[in-house]
C-alpha cells in the first residue's frame, strides 16, 4: 500500500489537538485563583457522611444534627469542649429543692430565621413535640421524663419532670432540646428554622451543604459568613480535596497512615478524644457466648494495642469498659483484662475442650473489615474460628444483629455520649442483663451528681468484669486543618459540629 | 411498512409495561425493611408503623404497584423515602450530570478512536499498525477507576493543573465546570476510546476489502479518499451499534469515577438508594434507564428499516 | 491448513498460561501465608523478606497475589462460563424458532442488558450478603446478553443459507440442523467471546470490590488489594501498583487471546 498520509488528516488532527488545549488554558487561566484556599470569610470542610434529609426529628443518623446543631438550631443548653453543659438560650436556670423542676431564665431580643420570636411559649411548643407523634425517631424517648411545661413569663419558662434525672439536662443538648417555631415546621426536610446564627442556603445532594450567615441572630455573630460542608464517600478523594484546596479541612480523618505526608504541606493535625467506643460486641443472650468463660478467654486472646494500630495508625485510646475519658466516671480499667494468650487457652479448654466456632457478622465499614481481621487472626492463636460474615450496613446488619439478635460476635462504633447506660437494657443486642447494673444506674439517674458518678463508675466496673463486651479502642477525633484556620474543636462530645466558633488568623 | 411501525410500537408498549413489572418483582427481592432504614437503631415499633404509613409499604403489592405504574404515567415519580423530597427533580438532576459526563467521555472516546483505528487498519501490516493496535490493548487493560485514581494523582494532586473533584453547573461557571470535567471525562473516555478503536479497527478492515472500494481506487482517487468517501459511512453502522452496547456500561461503570471525582451523577444514586432500602428511587432510575434503552432500540429499529432496503424486504 | 498464528495470540497465550500456573503454584507453595496478619510488620517496602512488601495488616503482598490469582481465574470462568452456558442457547432458539419467540426472547435480552449489572450485583450482595459468589453470578448475568445476541446472529447466518434451507426441504429436522451446521459456524465465535468475557469479569470483579460488592475479606482478591490500598496511594503508592498491573496483564493476556483466536478462525482474513 501507498503512504496514506497526505496533508490534510495530520493537518487536522493536528488543529484538532490544538483547539482543546487552548481551550484547557484559557480554562485554566480565567480560573486560576478561583479556589480560594486563603478565603477570609469562608472555609470548605470536608465530611464522610451525608444528610439524607435535614429532618432529625424523623430521620435517624449523627450527619443531620451534625451539620444543623448549634450552627442552625439551638436549645437552651449547649455542651462545651469539655463536655460541661453551659447556657444557649436559657441566660441561666434554677434547679428546685426536689430536683424535679427547672426555672429556665431565657435571652429576650431572640429571632428565628424566618422572624417569629422566641419565647417560652416555644420552648413549651418544642418540648412538647418531641412527645408528640411528630418526632418518630428513638431518641424522642430522652422526653418521656417530662411531666409538663408552664409558661411563667415570656422570658421565663418552667420544666416539671415526672421524677429527678441527672440526665434529662445533659440530653437537652443534642437533638430533643432542639427549639422550633410553629411557623417553621412546614418543611423540616428541606428547608430548617432554627434561632442558630446560620441558614441552610444551599444543598447540592450527592456534594455540599452550604450554611450562610444570617442577619438577625441574638448574640455575637460568628467570624465566617459562609460555611461549606462537603461529603465524599472515597477517603481518596477526600485527601486530594485538602491537597489541592477544595477544602480546608477534614473533619474525622479517616486515613491516619497518610497523615506524615500532610503535616508536611501547610496542615496540622488536631488530635482530641470522642465518643465512639469500637465495640467487640457480645451475644451474651444466646449460642456460646452465654458462658462467662468465653467471654473473659476472647478478652484476654486480643491485642487490643495492635487493633488500633492496624485499624487507626495508633490513633485512639484504649479503654477498659464501655466510658470514655471526658465522661465524670471514666476510669482506667485497661489493667483489668490485659493481652494475655495463655489465660485465653485455659479458660477455653475449661469451657470449650473440643473447639469452638463463633460466628463473627460485621457490617461492611472499612474500620470494622480491618479490626475483625486481625480480632479473627488473634482468636485463631488461642483456637477459636472465627468466620467473618460481612453484612450490608445499614440494612441487613440493623435487620440480623441489631433486631433479629443473630449472630455471637460483631464489631461497631457506638458514637452517642453517655451510651453506657445500654447496659442496663436487656433489650439490646447484646443480651446483657444484670439487674445490680440495672439498679446502679436507675439510682444514678435520680441522685445527686456525685451519687451519678460513683453508681456509674461502679457499673462500668462490674460491666467490663462481666466481659459483655470487648472495647477495642475509643477512636480520636481527627481532625485535618489548614494552618490559619482557627476554632476547630479538639474533642468531640456531642452530636454537632460547631462551626461558630471558627475563624482565619 | 405503515403496519410493520405499528406493530414494532406495539411490541415496545408492552416491552415497556413487562418491564415495569418485572422491575416492581425483582427489587422487592431486597431483604430489609426501609422503614426501619430511615429510622435507624431502636426504631419504637410505633414510628415503624407511622414510616411503613407514610411510604406506602403496608399496603399489599398489587396496590402498590399499580399506585407507581399510575403516578409514572402521570410524571410522578414519587417522594424518597429518606430525603422526603421529589424523586423526579433528583433523577433529572442527575441524569443531567452522568449525561454530560457520558457525552463528553463518547466525544473524547471517538476523537481519540476514529483516527487511531482508521490509520492502525489502514497500516496493519506494518510496525506503526501494530503499535497502534498495541496501544489500544493496554488501553482496554486498564480499569477506568485506576485510570482515574492515577490521573488524579498526577494531575490534580501533584501537579495541581487541575481540581481534584466536584461538580459544578455549567450555567453558574462553566469555566469550572469545564475544567471539573476534563480528569474524569478523560479516565472515561480514554478507556472507551481503546475499546472502540479494537471494534472500528476490526470494521475498517473488513471495509477496505471490499470491492467497491477497489473500484474507487481504481477510478484514481487516492487511498485516504476512497476510505472517508465510500469506506466509512460503511464502518458507521456496527460503530453505532457498539455505541448503543457502550452508552449502557458507561452509565453503570462511570459510578467507580463518580466516586473518585466525587460526582453526583446517577450511578451514586443507584448504589445509595440499594444500602438505603429507598425502594422508590431505585423503581424509578431502573424504570428510567430500562425505558431508555427500549426506546434507542426502537428508534434504531425503524430506522434501519427505513434506511436499509435489503432489511426491508427480508424481515 | 493451519495458519500462523499471531504475534499477539502467542503473547496473550504465555500471559494467561503466567496467571494459571501462578494460580496452581499458590496452592502447593507461597512465601508467606497470605491471610496471616501481623500487625508489626505492616506497610514494609520491597526487601529481602518480603519482596514486593506488605499492605496495613502485615500481610505479603506476593502470597496474596499469587492467591488473589485464584479468585481471578475463578471468576472471569465462572462469569463467562454463565454468560455462554445460558445465552448460547437462548441466543439459538431465539433465532431458530418462531418469529414470536425470536421476539419475545430478544426482548427479554434487552431488558437484561438495560438492567444495570451494578444493581445486581449491590442487590444480590444484599441478599446474599457480599463476596465472590453474588458477585460471579451479577457480572455473569450481564454478559449473558451479548451471548445470546452473537449466538444469534452467527445462527441467522448459517440457517439463512440455501444449503440448511435445502437441508430443511429435504425433512433433516432443526435438531440435526443445529448440530451440523450452526455449532461449527458459533463455536470459534463462543470461544472468542468467553476470552473477552473473561477479562470483562475480571475488571468488573475490580470495580464491584472497589465498591465494597466483590470478594468479601479475608479472602484475598486483586481487586480487594486496589480498594485497601487505594486509600494509601501517597504513604504507599507501590501498593495500588501490584494489584493493578495484574490485573492489566491478565486482562491485556486475556484480550490478545481473544483477538489472536478470532483472527485464527475468521475465514475472511484469509488473505490477510
Amino acid at each position: 500500500m501507498s503512504d496514506p498520509i497526505s496533508a490534510t488528516p495530520v493537518t487536522r488532527r493536528t488543529l484538532g489537538t490544538l483547539v482543546i488545549m487552548s481551550l484547557t488554558a484559557a480554562a485554566a487561566a480565567c480560573d486560576a485563583g478561583a479556589d480560594p484556599t486563603t478565603g477570609r470569610d469562608s472555609v470548605n470542610l470536608g465530611f464522610l457522611a451525608e444528610p439524607e434529609n435535614l429532618d432529625f426529628t424523623r430521620t435517624s443518623g449523627a450527619a443531620i444534627p451534625q451539620v444543623l446543631l448549634t450552627n442552625v438550631y439551638e436549645g437552651l443548653v449547649k455542651l462545651d469542649d469539655s463536655g460541661r453543659i453551659q447556657p444557649l438560650l436559657a441566660e441561666s436556670w434554677t434547679v428546685s429543692a426536689d430536683r424535679r423542676t427547672y426555672d429556665f431564665q431565657l435571652h429576650s431580643n431572640v429571632t428565628f430565621s424566618n422572624g417569629d420570636p422566641f419565647t417560652a411559649e416555644t420552648v413549651k411548643f418544642s418540648f412538647e413535640r418531641v412527645k408528640s407523634d411528630a418526632w418518630n425517631v428513638s431518641v424522642k424517648k430522652q422526653m418521656d421524663i417530662l411531666d409538663h411545661v408552664e409558661v411563667v413569663s415570656p422570658t421565663q419558662a418552667r420544666v416539671v419532670l415526672v421524677r429527678p434525672s441527672n440526665e434529662w439536662l445533659f440530653d437537652m443538648t443534642g437533638r430533643p432540646g432542639a427549639m422550633f417555631t410553629p411557623g417553621g415546621i412546614a418543611d423540616l426536610a428541606g428547608s430548617p428554622v432554627g434561632t442558630g446564627p446560620y441558614t441552610v442556603s444551599r444543598w447540592t445532594r450527592g456534594e455540599s451543604i452550604v450554611l450562610t450567615r444570617r442577619a438577625g441572630y441574638w448574640a455575637t455573630k460568628p467570624a465566617l459568613s459562609t460555611v461549606t460542608f462537603r461529603y465524599f464517600k472515597d477517603l481518596n478523594a477526600e485527601d486530594n480535596a485538602l491537597r489541592t484546596g477544595a477544602v480546608d479541612a477534614i473533619i474525622g480523618f479517616g486515613s491516619p497512615d497518610v497523615l506524615p505526608q500532610l503535616t508536611a504541606d501547610g496542615f496540622h493535625v488536631i488530635e482530641g478524644k470522642s465518643n465512639a467506643e469500637v465495640v467487640l460486641a457480645m451475644n451474651n443472650a444466646a449460642g456460646p457466648l452465654r458462658d462467662k468463660r468465653i467471654r473473659q478467654a476472647i478478652r484476654y486472646a486480643i491485642d487490643r494495642a495492635a487493633v488500633l494500630q492496624a485499624t487507626a495508625g495508633g490513633h485512639g485510646t484504649l479503654i477498659g469498659t464501655m466510658v470514655p475519658p471526658t465522661d465524670p466516671w471514666y476510669e482506667d480499667l485497661t489493667a483489668r483484662y490485659p493481652t494475655d494468650p495463655q489465660k485465653a487457652r485455659t479458660l477455653l479448654a475449661d469451657a470449650a475442650p473440643g473447639g469452638l466456632t463463633l460466628r463473627f457478622r460485621i457490617p461492611n465499614l472499612p474500620y470494622a473489615q480491618t479490626a475483625a481481621q486481625v480480632v479473627k487472626s488473634d482468636l485463631a492463636k488461642v483456637g477459636v474460628d472465627a468466620k467473618i460474615e460481612v453484612l450490608e450496613f445499614p440494612a441487613r446488619w440493623l435487620s440480623e444483629v441489631f433486631n433479629k439478635h443473630d449472630y455471637d460476635l460483631s464489631l461497631i462504633a457506638h458514637v452517642e455520649p453517655r451510651d453506657l447506660l445500654k447496659f442496663g437494657d436487656p433489650h439490646y443486642y447484646w443480651g446483657y442483663d444484670n439487674a445490680e447494673v440495672r439498679k446502679l444506674m436507675a439510682a444514678a439517674d435520680a441522685g445527686t451528681l456525685e451519687e451519678q458518678t460513683a453508681d456509674l463508675r461502679e457499673a462500668g466496673r462490674i460491666v467490663a468484669d462481666d466481659a459483655a463486651c470487648d472495647w477495642l479502642y475509643l477512636m480520636a477525633n481527627l481532625n485535618v486543618v489548614r494552618d490559619g484556620l482557627n476554632g476547630v474543636a479538639v474533642n468531640s462530645v456531642g452530636e454537632s459540629f460547631d462551626v461558630t466558633t471558627l475563624t482565619w488568623r | 411498512m405503515l403496519a410493520r411501525v405499528l406493530l414494532r410500537t406495539g411490541v415496545f408498549l408492552a416491552g415497556v409495561f413487562v418491564a415495569s413489572i418485572v422491575i416492581f418483582t425483582v427489587l422487592r427481592v431486597l431483604p430489609g425493611d426501609p422503614a426501619q432504614v430511615a429510622l435507624g437503631v431502636d426504631a419504637t415499633p410505633e414510628g415503624l408503623a407511622q414510616a411503613r404509613a407514610e411510604f406506602g409499604t403496608d399496603r399489599p403489592l398489587p396496590t402498590q404497584y399499580l399506585s407507581w405504574a399510575e403516578g409514572l404515567l402521570h410524571g410522578d415519580f414519587g417522594r424518597s423515602y429518606l430525603s422526603r423530597s421529589a424523586i423526579g427533580p433528583q433523577i433529572a438532576d442527575r441524569l443531567q450530570v452522568t449525561g454530560w459526563l457520558v457525552a463528553s467521555s463518547i466525544v473524547v472516546a471517538l476523537l481519540l478512536a476514529v483516527p487511531l483505528a482508521t490509520f492502525a487498519a489502514m497500516w496493519h501490516r506494518t510496525g506503526r499498525g501494530a503499535l497502534l493496535a498495541g496501544l489500544s490493548q493496554v488501553g482496554v487493560a486498564v480499569p477506568a477507576f485506576i485510570a482515574g485514581v492515577l490521573l488524579v494523582d498526577l494531575f490534580a494532586v501533584r501537579l495541581r493543573w487541575l481540581p481534584s473533584g466536584g461538580w459544578v453547573a455549567p450555567d453558574k461557571d462553566p469555566a469550572g465546570f469545564i475544567r471539573r470535567l476534563i480528569l474524569p471525562v478523560l479516565s472515561l473516555g480514554l478507556i472507551q476510546g481503546a475499546v472502540l478503536s479494537r471494534y472500528i479497527r476490526s470494521a475498517v478492515l473488513d471495509v477496505l476489502d471490499q470491492d467497491y472500494l477497489r473500484t474507487a481506487r481504481a477510478k484514481g482517487l487516492r487511498p485516504y479518499q476512497a476510505m472517508v468517501r465510500h469506506g466509512l459511512r460503511n464502518v458507521g453502522i456496527p460503530v453505532v451499534t457498539v455505541l448503543g452496547l457502550q452508552v449502557a456500561s458507561l452509565l453503570v461503570s462511570g459510578i467507580v469515577v463518580e466516586r473518585v471525582f466525587v460526582i453526583p451523577g446517577l450511578g451514586s444514586l443507584l448504589l445509595d438508594s440499594v444500602a438505603n432500602r429507598d425502594l422508590l428511587v431505585l423503581q424509578d432510575v431502573v424504570m428510567v434507564l430500562v425505558f431508555a434503552v427500549l426506546t434507542i432500540n426502537f428508534l434504531v429499529d425503524v430506522a434501519y428499516a427505513a434506511l436499509d432496503p435489503r432489511l426491508r424486504r427480508s424481515s | 491448513m493451519t495458519r500462523r498464528p499471531s504475534p499477539g495470540l502467542i503473547v496473550g497465550a504465555v500471559l494467561v498460561a503466567g496467571v494459571v500456573f501462578t494460580a496452581l503454584l499458590s496452592f502447593v507453595w507461597t512465601p508467606y501465608d497470605a491471610t496471616e496478619v501481623q500487625v508489626a510488620d505492616r506497610l514494609l517496602s520491597p526487601g529481602a523478606h518480603h519482596w514486593l512488601g506488605t499492605d496495613r495488616l502485615g500481610r505479603d503482598v506476593v502470597s496474596q497475589l499469587m492467591v488473589g490469582s485464584r479468585t481471578t481465574l475463578t471468576v472471569g470462568l465462572v462469569a463467562s462460563g454463565i454468560g455462554a452456558v445460558l445465552g448460547t442457547p437462548i441466543g439459538v432458539l431465539a433465532s431458530m424458532g418462531p418469529r414470536w419467540l425470536d421476539r419475545t426472547v430478544m426482548l427479554g435480552n434487552d431488558l437484561l442488558l438495560a438492567f444495570p449489572g451494578l444493581l445486581l450485583a449491590a442487590m444480590l450482595a444484599a441478599v446474599y450478603g457480599a463476596g465472590t459468589g453474588p458477585a460471579m453470578v451479577a457480572i455473569g448475568l450481564s454478559t449473558l446478553p451479548s451471548f445470546a445476541r452473537l449466538a444469534r446472529a452467527g445462527t441467522m447466518q448459517v440457517v439463512t443459507t440455501d444449503y440448511v434451507r435445502a437441508a430443511l426441504v429435504a425433512g433433516r429436522g432443526s435438531w440435526w440442523n443445529a448440530r451440523r451446521h450452526v455449532w461449527p459456524n458459533i463455536a470459534g465465535l463462543v470461544t472468542v467471546q468467553i476470552s473477552l468475557s473473561f477479562a470483562i469479569a475480571v475488571v468488573a470483579e475490580a470495580g464491584l470490590s472497589y465498591l465494597g460488592l466483590g470478594t468479601a475479606p479475608p479472602t484475598p482478591s486483586w481487586g480487594r488489594m486496589l480498594q485497601d490500598s487505594q486509600e494509601l496511594i501517597s504513604a504507599a503508592p507501590l501498593l495500588v501498583l501490584w494489584p493493578a498491573a495484574a490485573i492489566a496483564l491478565a486482562v491485556l493476556g486475556l484480550n490478545l487471546l481473544g483477538d489472536g483466536l478470532r483472527d485464527l478462525f475468521d475465514p475472511r482474513l484469509e488473505r490477510r
